[in-house]
């Protein structure tokens, strides 16, 4: 009689680390790791205790925006935003030059103004603008794009140091007005 | 006489290959917070560019407004907190019983992160921020997702 001889079955384990690690890569691309970004803003004080700060025309930028989310900037009917950027960073940065633009960079105000009837996409489209706008002013004054200056870390002491040495002297006045019914 | 040398060939063992990399899928995994549930608005944030990360995560409180996904609640833009549909005469109450949640000194700080639907109106957004001005909880963040 013949006797069979039974070898040990074995599974192979050689493609175990192939599927651990498409697993692995897997996991790593589809969770996207909470961040919360977002564009910030400090609302204004409830208005008894607000003091009414008077404001020369010149130093004001008006931006408003209606229900049918057209754009009425200094006055002019605007279709898109492109320019708006360097307009700001004009007006911001005139330092009394131009007659039509802001005195100094601390008593430029920008003011954004909507209907209640506007879509909120619109308002934070130009609130972007706007704030993209100081942010490469505040990056060019440390030398860096504002891309980087925005990613800064604010408890990294030498980060804070440039954070502030962006913002020093430029306030970032942006004003939101109360939208209005009519408008 | 020259012996020549056998030399054994050397293989570096990837016996323990799968185990490494299950050990760091599974950190993944649990590392990896899940985003918590909203199964109450439709949402679709705008972009923006000038976008700021906010890095005191326990000071955030999020308040999500857009078009609710159940139909049975209507086609009303609604307000939604803690993952429930709330009034927005409610939000005040709302924003002291979180403000509470937080330790003494840090109850100035609280961040408001206002999730809102690209078509929400500029009102409801508005009258949410009035809210937040009564309560006193000034800082706003808009969420938005980043441009490409």
């Amino acid at each position: 009689m013949k006797l069979k001889k039974r070898e040990v079955q074995e599974i192979n384990t050689g493609s175990m680390a192939d599927i651990a690690f498409l697993l692995l890569i897997f996991f790593l691309v589809s969770t996207t790791i909470l961040q919360e970004k977002g564009v910030s803003l400090k609302l204004p004080p409830e208005p008894e205790d607000q003091e009414i700060a008077e404001i020369h025309d010149r130093n004001l930028y008006k931006i408003l925006v209606n229900s049918s989310n057209q754009y009425l900037i200094e006055d002019q009917r605007r279709d898109n935003l492109t320019g708006l950027r360097e307009e700001v960073k004009a007006f911001v940065m005139n330092n009394s030059i131009d007659p039509a633009l802001s005195v100094s960079p601390d008593k430029a105000t920008i003011s954004i103004k909507t209907s209640r009837g506007t879509d909120y996409k619109y308002f934070i489209a130009v609130l972007d603008e706007v704030k993209e706008a100081y942010y490469e002013i505040y990056g060019a004054r440390v030398g860096m794009s504002s891309e980087d200056y925005r990613a800064l870390d604010l408890d990294k002491p030498t980060e804070r140091d440039l954070i502030s040495r962006g913002k020093d002297g430029i306030p970032m006045n942006i004003s939101i007005a109360q939208p209005e019914k009519t408008l | 006489m020259i012996r020549k040398k056998t030399r054994a060939k050397a293989e570096i063992s990837t016996a323990s290959l799968p185990d490494i990399v299950f050990l760091l899928l599974f950190f993944f995994m649990v590392s990896a917070t899940i985003k918590p549930m909203n199964d109450q608005v439709k949402l679709t944030t705008p972009k923006a560019e000038a976008m700021t990360k906010v890095n005191r995560k326990e000071l955030i409180r999020e308040i999500i407004i857009g078009k609710p996904i159940n139909r049975e609640v209507g086609d009303q833009e609604v307000i939604s907190v803690d993952n429930r549909v709330i009034k927005k005469e409610q939000l005040t109450q709302w924003v002291m019983e979180q403000k509470e949640t937080l330790p003494e000194n840090l109850k100035d700080q609280m961040i408001i992160v206002i999730k809102a639907d690209e078509y929400v109106k500029m009102g409801l957004v508005d009258d949410v921020q009035e809210e937040l001005k009564k309560a006193n909880a000034r800082k706003v963040v808009y969420r938005t997702t980043p441009k490409l």
